[in-house]
């Protein structure tokens, strides 16, 4: 073989110039710094992490007991109801567990109405008015609406600030009060659980700057550390190239 | 208690199908005010382009190569912030919490690769296309060929994800169904694509950062000084929008903050939306990690992205500009999850209904109770993204036909003029077949343009990669490596489609899963790497010509 075809020949890994090893190092360097600021982070995260209810999926549990066992008070109907209402005003639910969840609110109404059908009738009549409106500022509408926001309120023993008395007109259904399914039955503690129950450590639950340390680690430092990688490696290429006269 | 079935009362009762929500309100009808700011921002953009329109072959590529670092930084974070960007960036957030923050992570980590392995090297190379380095550095017009269709493949799928968002965001200014929307807003990215060219794009750039930047910013100031937080930088004051969604929000005694429709600001704790892969969400630790890596080697594989630096003059400006690209970018992704955040608490009364998540930027804004006029220039902003994005996507792809395919490989006697014509018969052609696909609405913005990350991952990534750093890189390799990782892009990307047409194909949970469509580069790309370097080594070596230039030139 011509000895020629044996010259220039190039790897990352084996430098054949000064200039190329020190390049090399510095890409190590930093590559090796941005791989354990990214990823060493996330699964530091999930190696401490540790599964935490919410207060609510503790209360649900303590009411839940009674009412499975078919020995509930009107106390376990609330604290199961505030519990589902906390579940319900999460937004972002599956449209079979919202079911679920609102026809076991429902029955908890129902039940701690002591099965009143004039409570049944108020409910209902608001359901026709929010079914016949387009505007949800219609008068008639938010009329009944604030009509039965107390009545909801002190059936389930929550405070005119406590968010959920506002959530609840709209997630009691008339038509699901009087029945509940024990399959239904069997899915609430998982479904409770599923909701309420999160990923938290020391890391999630340290405040920085009004963030969850976590959140501003992650949404906030990360990008910083992105420029201030890139812009020392543009420093550093610049003064290597000035050292090693190369040109661009 | 008795047992009836839940779907049978369902259907007797069928206003609890019908309650009244706010999305429809919030939706509205025609909007004159941001109608006429959008209107304006196009016809600017439009005149900007004719003046500088391109004016030749060179011109319409790659921008006559005269832009200084901190404009072509500008260029690359406006040609970056697309629709995904904008709108679909939030809208992840939204609705899956933490989890979004790895399409954060991901598509800002990505410079870090692109800077360091790829940005000075390509410009030192100095091809004009992703394709023209393929066929050059592996000595083959098959694999330029094949370079071209995967330029112009990542490009489709990038631009269906923009061109959702356009049509999202032109369905909420004029009032119409999103078909006709879509249809409308691609033809006029399309119209402009055209007449302004790539030199026209490139000094449009600039001015269009500013205008989406500024558009992004102004609403969140607002957003913050209204709802009592620390306003003066709400990149951080949004912090306390996040923590106060994870402890709950009662009820303002005093009134004072409420929503657009009247409903408090206030929430149930929803410690889902910040804590890491919650099982609330759906969402795991593998998935997170899974996309950031996914979106970062996806960052410096797509042809887009890499041709920007063609437009510098100097590898030392290829560098800086990433440096000022990245900052400039960083600027909005500081600021989309606060939008988020604000639109959780904002949209959590059940009244508000369920809204659609990639235009959560607007109706955040709305909801906040913002001048309809600055909701209008945030939607226009969100349109500008798009438009950026879009016309950049067209040039790469359309530029992959008309220079790597048909001059390169097909009719080498093409004249500058016939060229210009064929690229731009094939951004027509582009355009067409992308508004098709973006009818359908497959998914969120920010996961179909993760599909193209992905794509680029697995294909063109392994390609720069080791042509660039490896001189026994060579073309048997560069082939077995295209079509491991072109294997596995083509079946994720089958299982993706046959599940969203509800076909179930064999093994679909497990695939779906782990080479789901917006990060099976996780798996493609390494495999890639390892079947290129494996066959590089038991084959023919790379030519000595190919090795000077890589060491004489690129490396010297």
């Amino acid at each position: 073989m011509d000895p020629s075809e044996n010259d220039y020949h190039f790897s990352f890994f084996k430098p054949t110039t000064e200039s190329a090893r020190h390049n090399r190092n510095m890409v190590v360097q930093l590559v090796s710094i941005w791989a354990v600021a990214i990823f060493g982070f996330q699964i530091i995260l999930k190696i401490i992490e540790k599964p935490v209810p919410e207060p609510a999926l503790t209360l649900f549990e303590s009411s839940w007991i009674a009412i499975e066992a078919g020995t509930p008070s009107a106390i376990d109907y609330q604290g199961a109801g505030q519990s589902v209402l906390s579940v319900l005003g999460k937004i972002a639910i599956k449209a079979d567990d919202k079911l679920l969840l609102e026809n076991a609110l429902s029955t908890f109404a129902w039940q701690l109405s002591d099965q009143n059908d004039e409570f049944k009738s108020t409910v209902s009549a608001f359901e026709e008015i929010a079914a016949s409106i387009t505007d949800i500022s219609d008068e008639t509408y938010v009329a009944k609406k604030n009509e039965l926001i107390p009545v909801l309120a002190g059936l389930f023993g929550l405070n005119e600030l406590d968010v959920r008395s506002k959530i609840a007109p709209l997630e009691v259904k008339s038509s699901l009060m009087e029945s509940f399914e024990d399959s239904g039955m069997d899915r609430m503690v998982e479904t409770m659980g599923l909701y309420l129950t999160h990923n938290r450590s020391v890391l999630t639950d340290t405040k920085f700057l009004g963030f969850p340390f976590h959140y501003f680690y992650t949404a906030v430092f990360l990008l910083i550390l992105f420029i201030g990688l890139c812009w020392l490696y543009c420093i550093r290429t610049d003064m290597f190239n000035k050292k090693y006269g190369i040109e661009d | 208690m008795k047992k009836i079935l839940l779907p049978a009362a369902l259907l007797a009762f069928p206003r609890l199908l019908h309650a009244a929500t706010a999305a429809t309100s919030l939706e509205g009808g025609f909007k004159v005010g941001p109608a006429i700011i959008l209107i304006t921002i196009l016809i600017l953009f439009v005149l900007v382009g004719i003046i500088f329109r391109a004016k030749d072959t060179t011109d319409f590529y790659a921008a006559g190569r005269g832009i200084s670092k901190v404009g072509s930084g500008m260029a690359i974070a406006s040609n970056w912030m697309s629709a995904a960007s904008f709108l679909g960036m939030a809208a992840l957030m939204y609705g899956s919490g933490y989890h979004g923050l790895a399409y954060v992570v991901g598509w800002t980590g990505g410079y870090v690769l692109l800077l360091i392995l790829m940005a000075g090297q390509i410009r030192k190379y100095g091809k004009y296309t992703a394709a023209d380095f393929i066929g050059d550095r592996y000595y083959s017009s098959t694999l330029r060929a094949v370079g071209a269709i995967i330029a112009i493949l990542i490009s489709i799928s990038y631009c269906v994800g923009q061109f959702g968002g356009i049509g999202l965001m032109f369905k909420w200014v004029l009032g119409i169904e999103y078909s006709w929307a879509v249809i409308i807003g691609g033809t006029v990215v399309l119209t402009y694509t055209l007449i302004s060219g790539m030199l026209g794009v490139t000094k449009n750039m600039q001015i269009q950062y500013v205008i989406i930047i500024i558009s992004f910013l102004i609403p969140l100031f607002i957003l913050t000084a209204k709802f009592d937080y620390f306003w003066l930088l709400p990149q951080i004051g949004y912090g306390s929008v996040v923590s106060d969604a994870i402890s709950g929000l009662p009820i303002n005694e005093t009134k004072a903050l409420v929503n657009s429709l009247g409903h408090d600001y206030a929430i149930v704790p929803v410690p889902e939306y910040a804590m890491p892969w919650d099982p609330a969400t759906g969402k795991s630790f593998f998935q997170w990690i899974a996309i950031a890596f996914s979106l970062m080697i996806g960052t410096a594989g797509l042809p887009h992205v890499i041709q920007r630096f063609y437009v510098v003059p100097k590898a030392r400006d290829a560098r800086w500009s990433v440096v000022w690209g990245l900052f400039f970018i960083s600027i909005l992704y500081w600021s989309a999850p606060a939008y988020a955040a604000f639109g959780k608490i904002l949209s959590a009364h059940p009244e508000v209904g369920a809204l659609a998540k990639d235009a959560i930027v607007v109706y955040t804004a709305q909801l906040g109770n913002i001048h309809p006029l600055i909701v209008g220039l945030l939607a226009a902003g969100g349109v500008s993204a798009a438009f950026s994005t879009v016309s950049g996507l067209l040039v790469a792809g359309s530029s992959a036909f008309a220079h790597d395919l048909y001059f390169k490989v097909i009719n080498p006697k093409a004249s500058p003029q016939k060229q210009l014509l064929y690229a731009r018969l094939a951004t027509i052609l582009m355009a067409i077949i992308v508004t098709l696909i973006a009818l359908k609405n497959f998914a969120l913005i920010g996961q179909l343009v993760a599909v193209a990350f992905s794509l680029a991952g697995c294909t063109i990534f392994p390609l720069f990669l080791l042509g660039i750093w490896w001189s026994g890189s060579n073309k048997a390799g560069a082939i077995a490596g295209l079509i491991t990782g072109g294997s596995v892009s083509l079946i994720a990307i089958t299982y993706f489609i046959a599940g969203k047409s509800g076909l179930t194909l064999p093994a679909h949970d497990f695939i779906s899963y782990w080479l789901e469509a917006w990060y099976f580069a996780w798996f493609g790309a390494p495999l890639a790497i390892i079947v290129h370097i494996i066959v590089s080594k038991m084959t023919k070596e790379t030519p000595i010509e190919i090795r000077k230039f890589l060491v004489e030139q690129v490396h010297s």
